[in-house]
């Protein structure tokens, strides 16, 4: 080396930035392709998608956002973790800590808790939109199931976090909420009783929230996530139409498909997703799709950015069991079910949430007519999105009313007055 | 006798294990189960002495001890104690009206803890009261008893 001129240092350095990516910077087509199937991070890109598929009205970007909130979620939940302490009363102060003491650590709490929020109402949205372009149809019913769980494992992950600060807040909404899950028939009071470790809300039920939130759930969505996408790619990007639009084919913006041809026994793949395959639809995913999702990432981030530089993220005083708030409420996505609740605690503490998620996993099997997949509420499917949509903003409405309209003794209360 | 069938016996055998396969299964499943159920509880004991019955002012007043969430009164008749658990969603019960108001929900009790008007789906609990050696009151968290029972102490 010692002999070497600028020239093979060019060399040498070129060597060992290809040790690391064979692909260098791609310039012809067969590199686009190959920098997305070569990496371990990109190769869960396809290396073409369909231009369908990159409308951002198409799908928004809500499942990819959903995923960019689980990494901001779990960075700053690994920084928060270096200052918790999962033990009452010194779990508050840690609060506390982070909030006063610790440099930054007010913007990576806010963060988090803006995030986790923010989570939860991406995941149900992504979920509307599947539904509403009816994307869990075949060959993708399994992914949607998978979607479903994901979707109990986000409340899951928020609900066991929600108890983690200590103060009232959290206290008496994981009161609220782990009572609803008691009134479970035979089960459910033991089911309480093994969340919580015991008969009260304590320092064996801080652990075990603690557990579940940083270790079992997180492996436990990392390893539904790898699945969800891996079916992605499997199944094909999305349920787009392979045919344009009416209007598009006037506008001559993308040429209806003509060429309907399956591969048969060559393939176990499924005809749909082979038809999707039209060379003259799809365009390189570099840098067409990784660009998209970067300027999606960075929104999101810089969005997170503002929302916990501006608003705090609530700390109440210390968890008092002796004390209880007046209203007591819990987390706001538990609020149209303990608006039903305050109705009916057998419908709307079991029945309605039992009926709800046996639905929501039976409907690709039973909605099985291909018709209607790909477009945003097809008017084939006017039926089908017509209940789902009612069910939706009933479910919406509850929850708004739980949130704003409920005030003191659960009476209705005006949020403006 | 030569067969084409399988091995009568290699065939048995393979059931039996994977009998006993499910089996070894099912137990490392409930063995599972109950590593979460704890056998000791760090938390306050479940049966505990509240305080000598000349603390509680006779006349049938309740006395709330927050700290155990119970309302305890001093009757004609004897004494005994009410949970301020509310059994809807496990608020504490305020005194209102003749008997008990939840403040989450807008549950009413009467004043032996029978649901008036609410989501409450059973009434308040009432617990066990005996007297300790030192003449002390004693509750029973474990022990629920009927809105007839009274301490005569």
């Amino acid at each position: 080396m010692n002999q070497s001129t600028p020239g093979s240092m060019a060399a040498w350095l070129d060597g060992v930035r290809r040790s690391v990516s064979r692909v260098g910077w791609p310039v012809t087509d067969k590199d686009r392709a190959a920098a997305m199937i070569s990496s371990l991070f990109l190769h869960i890109h396809p290396a073409r998608v369909s231009r369908h598929v990159l409308k951002p009205t198409y799908t928004f970007a809500l499942g990819l956002i959903a995923g960019i909130l689980f990494l901001v979620l779990s960075v700053t939940g690994l920084a928060l973790m270096l200052y918790y302490v999962p033990y009452p009363p010194e779990a508050y102060r840690s609060m506390k800590d982070l909030q006063f003491v610790v440099t930054f650590g007010i913007v990576l709490r806010n963060m988090h808790r803006w995030s986790a929020h923010a989570m939860v109402a991406i995941v149900f949205v992504h979920m509307c939109r599947v539904f509403w372009t009816g994307s869990y149809k075949p060959p993708r019913e399994f992914n949607w199931v998978v979607g479903v769980l994901l979707l109990l494992l986000t409340l899951g992950l928020s609900f066991t976090g929600y108890l983690l600060p200590w103060d009232q807040l959290a206290f008496w909404a994981i009161t609220v909420g782990t009572n609803i899950a008691a009134h479970a028939p035979v089960v459910g009071e033991q089911m309480k009783f093994l969340l919580l470790g015991g008969h009260v809300i304590g320092p064996m039920t801080l652990l075990r929230f603690y557990v579940l939130h940083c270790v079992i759930l997180p492996l436990a969505m990392l390893l539904l996530v790898s699945l969800h996408v891996w079916r992605v790619r499997k199944d094909g990007l999305s349920g787009a139409a392979t045919q344009a639009s009416p209007e598009e084919e006037v506008a001559g913006v993308f040429p209806a498909s003509t060429k309907t041809y399956g591969l048969m026994a060559l393939s176990k793949r499924p005809r749909a997703s082979v038809e999707a395959r039209d060379p003259n639809d799809e365009v390189f995913a570099w840098p067409h799709l990784l660009y998209r999702e970067l300027l999606v990432a960075l929104a999101v981030i810089v969005a997170l950015h503002v929302v916990s530089l501006v608003f705090m993220a609530p700390l109440e005083e210390m968890a008092d069991p002796t004390r209880t708030p007046n209203p007591a409420k819990a987390p706001w996505y538990f609020l149209g079910l303990q608006e039903l609740v305050h109705y009916s605690t057998l419908v709307g503490g079991v029945i309605v949430p039992a009926v709800l998620v046996l639905a929501l996993l039976i409907i690709p099997y039973v909605d099985r007519d291909p018709k209607g997949s790909g477009r945003w509420f097809a008017p084939e499917r006017r039926i089908t999105n017509s209940i789902f949509t009612a069910l939706v903003a009933l479910f919406v409405g509850l929850t708004i009313v739980g949130t704003l309209f409920r005030g003191a003794n659960w009476a209705w209360v005006w949020p403006w007055r | 006798m030569p067969s084409e069938l399988p091995d009568p016996v290699r065939r048995s055998m393979f059931a039996i294990g994977c009998i006993a396969m499910g089996a070894a299964t099912a137990g490392f499943l409930a063995a599972t189960v109950r590593f979460f159920v704890p056998n000791v509880l760090y938390e306050p004991s479940r049966r505990f002495d509240i305080g000598a019955p000349s603390d509680f002012p006779p006349g049938g007043a309740a006395t709330f001890l927050p700290d155990w969430r119970l309302y305890v009164f001093n009757g004609t008749d004897g004494f005994y104690a009410i949970s301020s658990v509310c059994t809807h969603l496990g608020c504490n019960v305020r005194r209102g009206g003749p008997g008990f108001e939840c403040p989450c929900h807008g549950s009413q009790f009467d004043e032996s803890g029978q649901v008036v008007q609410g989501p409450a789906p059973d009434p308040l609990a009432w617990y066990a009261l005996s007297l300790s050696p030192h003449a002390q009151l004693v509750v029973d968290l474990d022990q629920q008893v009927t809105p007839e029972f009274r301490l005569r102490a």
